[in-house]
């Protein structure tokens, strides 16, 4: 990104790596990392040189703040929240911190009212409850 | 906290015992080394934090260094990676006590520093299990999750990772 605008998420002014790559949730990382895991186990000489620290830490901690465990719940989170037109950083912020309502989604990602954005917070609403059946019945 | 698949390329060395004619054991160094590299490299400015080389994406023409005689071989992969942003909202738990503030990690960062002056209502209370609490009595002591905001970052070249300012100025922030 340009030196001179200075990166800000909340107004979604981040690198451009974030706008062109594809963001991904704790719970989709968890999957990728568990699967990478058993892989590591399976094809390496010796498995525990082969996971750095860095993977090791952000294994634990998308296990313990993964809100989705079950695969399928997992895909119809991204699926549902495609949805509503979401920057894919948006997208992950909100999957991953599952607000409860309207006024905490908009306080955790307040790029989503701002302006010439359509989400009116009927829709905001909508998304959230949406969410929260994957939630219970996962 | 949001993490990136990202498309990138790199220069894997392979030494010329490893030079295999079954094309098989070669590209098994190649994506060994590959991960072996990375994870060595930890982090940089620009990507942020490496967490995991997920596929080999192409190998190139091998190319022999002359004194050595090592073969490089050009390689594109694609690689999980974690970069903080200012402005974002992430979850860590609290590492350590202080009485000017709290240090927190989340995922692959480790030096996230919450200023006392960023606490808002928190107050310090010492002690053999020292804590924050606030009015309506959240507690802030080692382990508790906690939601912040990124105030600042810097990128620590020496250390290859990024430091962190947090505050919890804000709505709905603070303890989970």
């Amino acid at each position: 990104m340009s030196g001179e605008e200075e990166e800000n998420a909340a107004e979604l002014k981040i690198g451009e790596e974030f706008l062109k790559a594809k963001c991904l949730m704790n719970c989709e990382v968890a999957r990728i990392l568990d699967h990478k895991y058993d892989q590591l186990q399976q094809t390496s000489d010796d498995p525990t040189n082969q996971i750095s620290q860095v993977f090791e830490k952000s294994m634990q901690y998308v296990k313990r703040f993964s809100r989705y465990k079950n695969p399928d719940a997992v895909r119809q989170v991204r699926e549902v929240l495609s949805r509503y037109k979401l920057a894919e950083f948006e997208l992950c912020v909100l999957g991953n911190l599952c607000p409860e309502t309207v006024e905490e989604a908009i306080a955790i990602v307040p790029s989503i009212k701002s302006k010439g954005r359509m989400l009116e917070d009927d829709a905001i609403e909508k998304m959230l409850h949406d969410l929260s059946l994957i939630k219970k019945f996962e | 906290m949001v993490f990136l698949e990202v498309e990138m390329a790199w220069n894997v060395v392979i030494l010329p015992e490893q030079l295999d004619a079954n094309g098989l054991l070669l590209h098994k160094a190649i994506i060994l080394r590959l991960m072996d590299d990375i994870a060595n490299r930890k982090a940089s400015k620009e990507h942020g934090y490496y967490v995991a080389v997920t596929t080999l994406n192409s190998i190139g023409e091998g190319k022999v260094r002359e004194l050595s005689g090592d073969v490089l071989f050009p390689v594109t992969f694609s690689c999980i990676t974690q970069k903080p942003a200012k402005g974002e909202i992430l979850v860590g738990t609290v590492d350590k006590i202080l009485k000017q503030g709290i240090f927190l990690k989340s995922g692959p960062i480790s030096s996230i520093f919450l200023s006392e002056k960023m606490m808002r209502d928190y107050k310090y209370v010492g002690g053999e299990n020292p804590m924050f609490l606030n009015d309506k009595h959240a507690k802030l002591e080692k382990d508790t999750m906690v939601r912040f905001k990124v105030l600042g970052l810097k990128w620590l070249e020496s250390d290859r990772e990024f430091q962190i300012l947090a505050t919890l100025a804000g709505d709905f922030l603070g303890s989970l």
